[in-house]
């Protein structure tokens, strides 16, 4: 049961904005709960496979970076610990994109430009099918100039290395819009080969999203608290309404995870 | 029968040139047809290939006068897009023009840009890989592909959109025969059993000669069109028995071995076949392998007991099917890779690539990075001198002149490399590389999409580059060549070295590698130029 | 089709949104809230940048109409942005940015924007990385391309000025980068974003955050982009235009019609054999034949393969 790429989106948005909008360190954690579980259930291979602790190692640099702004000025214990909370919601936002990252897979994801943007996702899908071919052009270059005596890797020489991969590009890029023109490109309404269907995990998933951020979103309007006092250093409000509403964001955990055999 | 396609008086000029590319162009193709276009590079083949469904003009601009109708259609009156469902086309090289990663969906581009529905689509894939027999590549990535495979897949590709008349752009000019031959059955297939039409710009005739219907022949934007043998003649370019025949004068002129057969027993001629010459290994070692070689990536063993030994003057064809170890062999002898086993003896001691042994590569694009051919040379002489610390560089232009009179490509000195064809840019890389001056030269492949005129400059070039007592060792899959070229074969299967002895002795009577001289006359006779000697005796 | 002084217009105006939504810290010094309730304010903000900078791609990207020439360019040239974005990592610096700098001077403001907007893409696809920068960064690095776009594209001064420019670019995209997530990162902190103060009270505050977090990290970058224009600007750049020559981007064939008076004359007639290896006879007729055996002349070549 694959979960189309736009629930994910919205589940991330969600997530990201919930996030943001606290300093609540128990509200904070459970965010991350959510999306660690929900990165260890749904994470797939992919260039995504090691967002999760790439983001979450964002995090602590973010954390870190908060912290240490704060010897700018007035320093206490106060301050401190809302620095590294306001460090921390960030770093959550950041985890929360890490899982989004692992679950989710570009093709998938650029198959839902809609038609106007089919252009720019169609050159975006193009950018990822040759990058790896230039990558083996560079390569290789450098190997055939070094044949010659040429040491492409010092900075002298980089237009050895340089020309040769971007004019074949380019030479490839005339092949490339013939044989498009040749099949149709441009000619008008398009139709979709493969299409992801909108089925229940997917809606669980994006009412997964929806629900910690209608919650927040009502807090917000009844001023109810959602940030930790610093100035004095005191406990949080913990709301078991908006504790249960943030382990709401971890529901997508339940969904078993796609095929991997299944086609993207 | 109706007409596939109807020429009228197309004239045609480029944006930026002053002769025209087409010239009162007029034919008419019936449908179901197997078509050639034949013709020196140069000559008009793309040109007049890509007038067939719009691209030109619409997609290079220029001047245009005549008509084209395609099944019916104005090319004037649509664009090549709005064509994509009536006639399919296929650049030359296949891997710049896919879309997207796995094959399925490739095959599902031409369809999504014609909106069609999601049912259609999907017969249509079905219908499309069987047709080309790919089905079983249906979830591979492109990347991951043989050549053969790689054409067969842009076919079908070209074909999902449901067009009746196929175009291709030299389809088997960069594969090894075996590829070659998939996909020619493929189109025979297409021809026969489907009724489509196909035309197909090759010069490699000696695959293709026996497999079309009628020729279409481009000299300087003239087109004739006949029968195949007819257009042969009159283009002046032919598979070797056509040579044979010519030379022999046979009528009508052979296409294929086994019409040379056949003439050669109607017209009673009989060689000689009895060759036991020695051959004699005179000139010093160059280069030399000191235990056997044995060479892997990782756990694959690409090469095994591998003992060499390469002579002053020698020029060594290395054949072999793909996979054997050729590539590999070229890299342990230049000093890429280095030996799990064994070692190679350069002159002056190690393998040094670049110095003492140069390497010119697959892909000769690669290589070209200035302004002009002249340039290109002489950035690797003042490569070199910075490495022997030689003479000052204001000097190395007449240099770079030398080099390119020596190897006879001064005529190309103040071109842009990127302006030439692709056997000419072939040529300017070789230069490049043999300005090293290295006394061992090797070549992987050098000719893949080589046209005949610039087959013939690079056997002149070699044989150029060995008189100072150098050699030049290179790898391929063409036969006609070894045979006019190489004094020397060795044949590689497995990672060893399995025959290694004159072409008459190791292609000469070869059931898979023979030239189509030798398969007509005995393994003596390797090209019909060697006939024509014998004869005039 | 729209006018296109219409069509500048419209982009203007979603450009000035765009800065809208990077400068907001400046342009906003009122009151959105009291200090305890920045917590608060901040996901709001950020959506409602979000949104902004939506409107703004959307326009610019939306446009359609890009044949498959451009979009086959955008693939190749988004394609080497992919490929530099990752190796020689030193501090801001990333190979990247050369490919925006030089296709922006040879292909145009426009075509500079969508390329950096979609390489970015392209590229945070590539590896993984799509974080909530994503949409700024696209913006930054298309307004990068188009800048680029509008120097010099010929002359003894066009390298110059796109070293310079590279330069700039380098500190100037850090610092626009900066900005979008200053007032959540720094926060309530000396150096945060304070509504109640002034702009230029701000904007020093914001210049020393720039400074201590990564104004060195961003001098890599500018540095790098200079001496990557020296380098490898000349021969990238004509590179780049002859490719556009060649691939003609703006065409318009010229056809010449001709009296039907001609169609009828000498069209070569056919025989087609039935089996391909036929042995027959050279039966009926033969095209005209020219001189017995002409050499094809090799003709100052037209463009493409013949």
């Amino acid at each position: 049961m694959n979960v189309h790429p736009a629930a994910w989106v919205v589940w991330t948005l969600c997530g990201g904005l919930v996030a943001l909008a606290t300093t609540n360190p128990f509200y904070l954690i459970l965010v991350f709960a959510a999306a660690w579980v929900v990165h260890a259930a749904h994470r797939h291979p992919g260039p995504g496979i090691r967002s999760f602790g790439i983001f979450a190692s964002f995090g602590l640099l973010t954390i870190a970076t908060r912290t240490a702004l704060v010897f700018f000025g007035p320093v206490s214990r106060g301050s401190v610990v809302a620095a590294m909370l306001e460090g921390a919601r960030l770093a959550v936002m950041l985890v929360v994109y890490g899982t989004f990252n692992s679950v989710s897979d570009p093709w998938r994801l650029l198959r839902l430009a809609p038609r106007r943007f089919h252009e720019p996702a169609l050159a975006s899908v193009l950018a990822l099918s040759i990058a790896p071919r230039m990558i083996d052009a560079g390569v290789r270059v450098r190997e055939a100039q070094r044949l010659r005596g040429i040491h492409a890797g010092r900075l002298r020489n980089m237009p050895a290395l340089a020309v040769p991969v971007l004019s074949t590009g380019m030479e490839e890029a005339v092949t490339l819009a013939e044989s498009m023109d040749a099949r149709g490109h441009g000619r008008g309404r398009r139709s979709r080969y493969r299409s992801d269907p909108w089925n229940v995990p997917s809606w669980l998933t994006v009412v997964a999203g929806t629900i910690p951020l209608a919650y927040v979103a009502a807090m917000v309007w009844t001023g109810s608290p959602l940030t930790m006092p610093a100035y004095p250093l005191g406990w949080p409000e913990v709301s078991l309404g908006a504790v249960a509403a943030l382990i709401a964001l971890a529901l997508p955990a339940l969904v078993p995870p796609a095929d991997p055999i299944e086609p993207a | 029968m109706n007409q596939a396609l109807r020429v009228s008086d197309v004239t045609f000029t480029y944006p930026e040139s002053e002769t025209p590319a087409l010239k009162d162009v007029s034919f008419d193709l019936p449908e179901g047809t197997f078509a050639l276009i034949t013709g020196a590079t140069g000559a008009g083949k793309s040109t007049l290939l890509r007038a067939m469904n719009g691209l030109v003009p619409h997609f290079t601009g220029g001047e245009w006068s005549g008509r084209v109708l395609v099944q019916g259609r104005d090319t004037l009156e649509h664009a090549p897009r709005a064509l994509a469902d009536v006639v399919a086309y296929v650049p030359q090289d296949p891997s710049a023009s896919f879309v997207v990663d796995v094959v399925e969906d490739e095959l599902a581009y031409a369809m999504e840009n014609l909106g069609s529905t999601q049912a259609v689509m999907r017969r249509r894939v079905e219908e499309t890989l069987d047709l080309l027999d790919v089905e079983h590549l249906r979830a591979r990535s492109v990347r991951s592909l043989s050549g053969g495979e790689r054409q067969r897949v842009a076919i079908a590709a070209a074909l999902t959109a449901g067009a009746r008349v196929l175009l291709l752009d030299e389809p088997t000019s960069q594969l090894d025969p075996q590829g070659a031959e998939d996909v020619l059955a493929a189109l025979q297939r297409l021809v026969h059993d489907h009724g489509l039409t196909v035309m197909i710009a090759e010069h490699r005739l000696e695959r293709v000669a026996g497999f079309v219907d009628i020729a279409l022949g481009c000299v300087s934007g003239r087109v004739e069109v006949g029968e195949v043998r007819a257009i042969l003649e009159w283009t002046g370019a032919g598979p070797p028995v056509h040579r044979l025949g010519h030379t022999l004068g046979w009528s009508p002129l052979p296409l294929t071995v086994r019409e040379a057969r056949r003439s050669a027993a109607a017209s009673g001629i009989i060689l000689d076949d009895d060759d036991r010459a020695a051959f004699p290994r005179a000139g010093e070692v160059v280069l030399s392998t000191t235990h056997p070689l044995t060479a892997s990536y990782g756990a694959r063993v690409a090469l095994e007991g591998i003992e060499l030994d390469l002579r002053a003057g020698e020029i060594v064809a290395l054949m072999g099917r793909n996979g054997a170890g050729k590539t590999t062999l070229l890299r342990c002898l230049c000093g890429l890779h280095a030996p799990d086993l064994g070692e190679v003896n350069a002159p002056g001691g190690e393998p040094e690539p670049g110095a003492n042994v140069a390497l010119c590569p697959q892909m000769p694009d690669n290589v070209l990075f200035k302004e002009t051919v002249a340039q290109e040379v002489q950035v690797t002489l003042d490569a070199r001198r910075i490495e022997t610390n030689g003479p000052p560089r204001a000097r190395s232009r007449r240099r770079a002149e030398d080099v390119l009179r020596e190897l006879g490509l001064l005529d190309l000195a103040a071109a842009h490399p990127r302006d030439l064809s692709a056997g000419q840019r072939l040529l300017v890389a070789v230069a490049a590389i043999a300005a090293t001056g290295a006394p061992v030269l090797l070549l992987d492949e050098p000719t893949r999409g080589l046209d005949p005129e610039s087959k013939s400059r690079l056997s002149a070039m070699l044989r150029a580059y060995v008189r100072e007592g150098r050699v030049v060792v290179f790898a391929t899959h063409d036969v006609e060549l070894v045979a006019s070229l190489a004094g020397r074969v060795v044949m590689l299967a497995g990672g060893r070295v399995i025959a290694d002895g004159r072409p008459e002795d190791v292609i000469g009577d070869s059931a898979v590698f023979a030239p189509q001289t030798a398969r007509v006359f005995g393994p003596r006779w390797l090209t019909p130029e060697r006939v024509a000697e014998a004869m005039s005796s | 089709m729209r006018p296109s002084a219409l069509r500048f217009f419209v982009l203007l105006v979603a450009n000035l949104v765009g800065v809208a939504a990077f400068a907001w810290p400046f342009l906003l010094p009122a009151a959105v809230g009291t200090d305890t309730a920045h917590g608060i304010d901040a996901p709001w903000i950020f959506a409602g940048l979000l949104l902004c900078l939506g409107t703004l791609l959307f326009v610019e990207l939306g446009r359609g109409g890009l044949g498959p020439k451009t979009v086959a360019l955008l693939g190749v040239l988004g394609a080497a942005m992919v490929a530099l974005r990752l190796p020689g990592f030193v501090a801001g610096f990333s190979a990247m940015f050369i490919v925006v700098l030089v296709a922006g001077n040879a292909f145009g403001p426009g075509f500079g924007f969508v390329l950096g907007a979609v390489g970015t893409m392209a590229s945070g696809l590539f590896v993984g990385g799509l974080g909530p920068w994503l949409p700024f960064q696209m913006v930054a690095v298309g307004w990068m391309g188009l800048g680029a776009g509008l120097l010099p594209r010929s002359g003894r001064s066009r390298i110059p000025a796109l070293a310079a420019y590279g330069f700039v670019a380098g500190f100037l995209f850090g610092a626009v980068m900066n900005l979008w997530f200053w007032p959540f990162a720094a926060g309530s902190s000396e150096l945060g974003w304070d509504p109640a103060a002034g702009s230029i009270d701000n904007l020093w505050r914001y210049v020393t955050f720039y400074m201590a977090t990564s104004g060195w990290w961003d001098s890599a970058r500018a540095v790098g982009n200079a001496v990557m224009v020296v380098v490898l600007g000349g021969p990238l750049l004509a590179a780049l235009d002859r490719a556009s020559r060649r691939m003609r981007l703006h065409v318009r064939p010229r056809i010449i019609e001709v009296g039907a008076g001609r169609a009828a004359a000498a069209r070569s007639s056919l025989r087609v054999e039935e089996s391909p290896d036929s042995t027959g006879q050279d039966a009926g007729e033969f095209p005209r034949r020219s001189d017995p055996r002409t050499v094809p002349q090799k003709t100052n070549r037209p463009a493409s393969a013949g």
